[in-house]
């Protein structure tokens, strides 16, 4: 080794890791974090729909892409309340369903334009949130998770029979006509040119759009100090309290907001489909919330939307495939896998819940602390080395 | 006459429609009260009990779900309702001992969301296994004719309809399941409020800590108590079971009804499962008669109406309450 090897691999080091330091101050910038979510948002459906060979191994189609994006909102609002301020909801069905219907019935009575749609959709959410809020909070621990179940079945079983006339009962509201946005853009058409290459449907973009705002809008209150107080009822609610904050006006705006984006997500689902099932109000559409954000890893922004994505790609696609094979050979893991599939998913829930409670995310940010540790270790070792080579010198 | 028939025919069916959600919601409150474990897996106890049930009582012809497709054409044992009354609590208080043993003792110190996370976990995977097992539709669980199919008791019938003075003819099976839950409940609570081993539950509920520093080894009390709320479950699967459909949801469905009614009796409180049972039952069956289509809104709207007035249950202890 000659000391004009070891050098500029000494001096290469130092620039990698200043230029990796730089991206470490740019990479918890908001600017950042939004940039690359709407990045991700117009390269995902052409990976996941288009794309030769990568779209080939994940068969995925546009529509797909386009649920998980809406249910990606309503996740990220689910853990504004789970993951942030520590408050488990199983009802957040009623918001969800709860403003898909008023979208839904909105557009059969009074307009189809699917601005005015999320927008009563989502102050419906913000309205039946604020009350089923004020209710379930007069109690704390399981007894919110309890109450908020419960409140969230009646308004089940209200949409189920006796408001029938509004909601057509167990048929589900069906004949939703959406119209075109700004009265203009069919929101089913293609987007033309490269955008369509990239978004496909201006339904996806539409909904692109309203998903980095809520990436957007989230990362903003949860860097504010308004989001710390959040964190500080999860940590400790008591000493919150002591701390002099009114821990419970910030429960109940996290409980606001967080339906606020179950709205959003709601209203979207009903343009989406042009259909509310009577499902989207029971409280398993709750739970399956609560398992995706838990999944993906609650408490952190990105999580919960791995979560959806995983848990819905597992549900329309990988549940269709007969044999689970190891990728790339023949070797059957499991036959029968879409008759199995949610057991598995309920299995892995458990495991997750028991072991790692951060949840996938978690995780992978395990995993890259790790590697940044033996990035910056290798990358010592390497310029103490040089180092050494100059003493000798 | 008839009015008065009318009205105690809903008495009756509010009485037996509520003694589902006592036996569900004594077990929870006393693991609830006692344990402060959160058990959203109580209804997947009422699905092992209901199909336990259903295999011990009878044979029922399988047809869809992995075991028809494996060769099992029949499921059942077909040995009595009685026995099946006798074995599914044993079977289910099993149950329930390995899980306090292995799910629930790992989540004592955890927070409560964690609790209900796993357990609501639990419940999904026990829903799903017995949906791959015995297939999503729905099981016949015929009424018991007779408390045994063989023996000295085969004699005594116990469906049909019995004649009573005013309501006329009302049936049998129902009224068994009121006398049923009567005598259960009755026995649980003289084991709480009258023995050596309920006095160490009780003091456990007020300080665990000093009932170990006295001495006593609280564990064992703790996973009996487990196993008995879990037995509750099981035989409300059992009695349960001939009166509604039998498929894997049931257990979830189950679910929300049996926690309100701790929630509006009071959590910890024998009694107060009992009233907020029987409120329950009455107000559905009262609403069945003259307002189907709201029948299932109003058992909400008496939990919410009770929880903004009264937010620690009818019968709730204002201090126990966290």
């Amino acid at each position: 080794m000659s000391e004009k090897d070891a050098n500029p691999s000494a001096k290469d080091a130092l620039v990698g890791g200043s230029l990796f330091g730089r991206w470490e101050k740019l990479r918890g910038r908001e600017g950042t974090v939004v940039g690359i979510t709407a990045v991700l948002v117009a390269v995902f459906p052409y990976l996941f729909a288009r794309a030769p060979v990568v779209s080939g191994i994940l068969q995925g189609y546009q529509s797909l892409a386009t649920l998980i994006l809406i249910w990606g909102i309503f996740a990220i609002g689910f853990d504004l309340l789970l993951g942030y301020t520590g408050l488990l909801s199983f009802g957040h069905a009623a918001f969800w369903g709860g403003a898909a219907y008023a979208a839904g019935i909105v557009a059969k009575n009074v307009s189809g334009d699917p601005i005015v749609m999320v927008v009563s959709g989502t102050l419906f959410a913000v309205l039946l949130a604020w009350v089923l809020g004020f209710l379930s909070l007069r109690r704390g621990g399981i007894y919110f998770s309890i109450l908020t179940l419960a409140f969230a079945q009646m308004f089940y079983y209200m949409a189920a029979s006796p408001l029938a006339f509004l909601t057509n009962g167990e048929n589900g509201l069906t004949g939703v006509d959406v119209g075109s946005f700004l009265g203009v853009i069919h929101l089913e058409a293609d987007v033309p040119s490269v955008g369509g290459m990239l978004l496909g449907t201006w339904l996806y973009a539409f909904v692109g759009v309203f998903f980095v705002g809520a990436v957007a809008v989230a990362y903003r209150i949860l860097n504010s100090p308004y989001g710390m107080v959040f964190r500080a009822i999860r940590e400790n609610e008591q000493r919150a309290e002591f701390v002099g904050l009114n821990v419970w006006r910030y429960k109940l705006m996290a409980f606001i907001i967080s339906g606020a984006f179950a709205g959003v997500a709601g209203s979207l689902f009903t343009i989406h489909g042009a259909y509310v099932p009577l499902q989207s109000l029971f409280w398993t559409e709750s739970g399956d919330i609560v398992v995706m954000t838990v999944l993906g890893g609650a408490g952190s922004m990105f999580g919960p939307v791995l979560g959806v994505g995983l848990y819905l790609y597992i549900e329309n696609i990988v549940s269709t495939i007969q044999a689970l094979t190891i990728p790339f050979t023949d070797i059957v893991l499991i036959r029968d896998f879409g008759f199995y599939w949610h057991l598995l998913l309920g299995l892995v829930f458990v495991v997750v819940v028991w072991v790692v409670p951060d949840g996938l995310w978690g995780i992978l940010t395990r995993l890259r602390e790790l590697a940044v540790d033996l990035g910056s270790e290798a990358a010592k070792r390497l310029r103490s080395r040089s180092g050494n080579g100059g003493d000798g010198r | 006459m008839s009015l008065l028939s009318d009205v105690l025919v809903i008495l009756l069916n509010g009485l037996q429609q509520g003694a589902i959600y006592v036996l569900l919601a004594v077990g929870l409150s006393i693991i609830l009260g006692t344990l402060k474990f959160v058990n959203f897996a109580h209804g997947a106890l009422y699905l092992v009990g209901t199909y336990a049930g259903l295999f011990v009582a009878l044979n029922v012809p399988l047809s869809n779900g992995k075991l028809a497709e494996w060769g099992f054409s029949s499921f059942g044992l077909d040995i009595g309702f009685f026995a099946a009354l006798l074995f599914v609590p044993l079977f289910v208080f099993g149950v329930g001992l390995l899980m306090e043993r292995y799910l629930a003792r790992a989540f004592y110190d955890r927070p409560d969301t964690d609790q209900i996370l796993v357990t609501f976990g639990l419940a999904i995977v026990v829903q799903e296994l017995f949906r791959v097992l015995f297939g999503s539709n729905s099981l016949p669980f015929e009424q018991p004719e007779r408390i045994l199919s063989v023996g000295s008791f085969a004699g005594i019938p116990v469906s049909g309809p019995i004649a009573l003075p005013i309501v006329g003819n009302f049936p049998q099976w129902r009224l068994w399941v009121i006398g049923i839950t009567a005598v259960l409940v009755a026995l649980v609570y003289l084991l709480v409020e009258y023995t050596d081993f309920g006095l160490v539950v009780r003091a456990g509920t007020r300080d665990a800590e000093m009932v170990r520093l006295l001495g006593i080894k609280i564990t064992r009390p703790y996973i009996v108590v487990f196993g008995i709320g879990a037995a509750l479950a099981g035989v409300a699967g059992v009695v349960g079971g001939p009166l509604n459909v039998v498929n894997p949801t049931i257990g979830t469905n189950i679910l929300v009804p049996a926690f309100l009614t701790v929630v509006i009796g009071g959590v910890g409180s024998i009694a107060g499962a009992v009233v907020g049972g029987i409120v329950f039952g009455l107000t559905t069956a009262a609403l069945v008669a003259f307002a189907p289509a709201w029948s299932q809104v109003g058992l909400y709207a008496i939990a919410a109406i009770v929880l903004l007035a009264r937010p620690q249950g009818l019968l709730g202890d204002e201090e126990v309450v966290p």
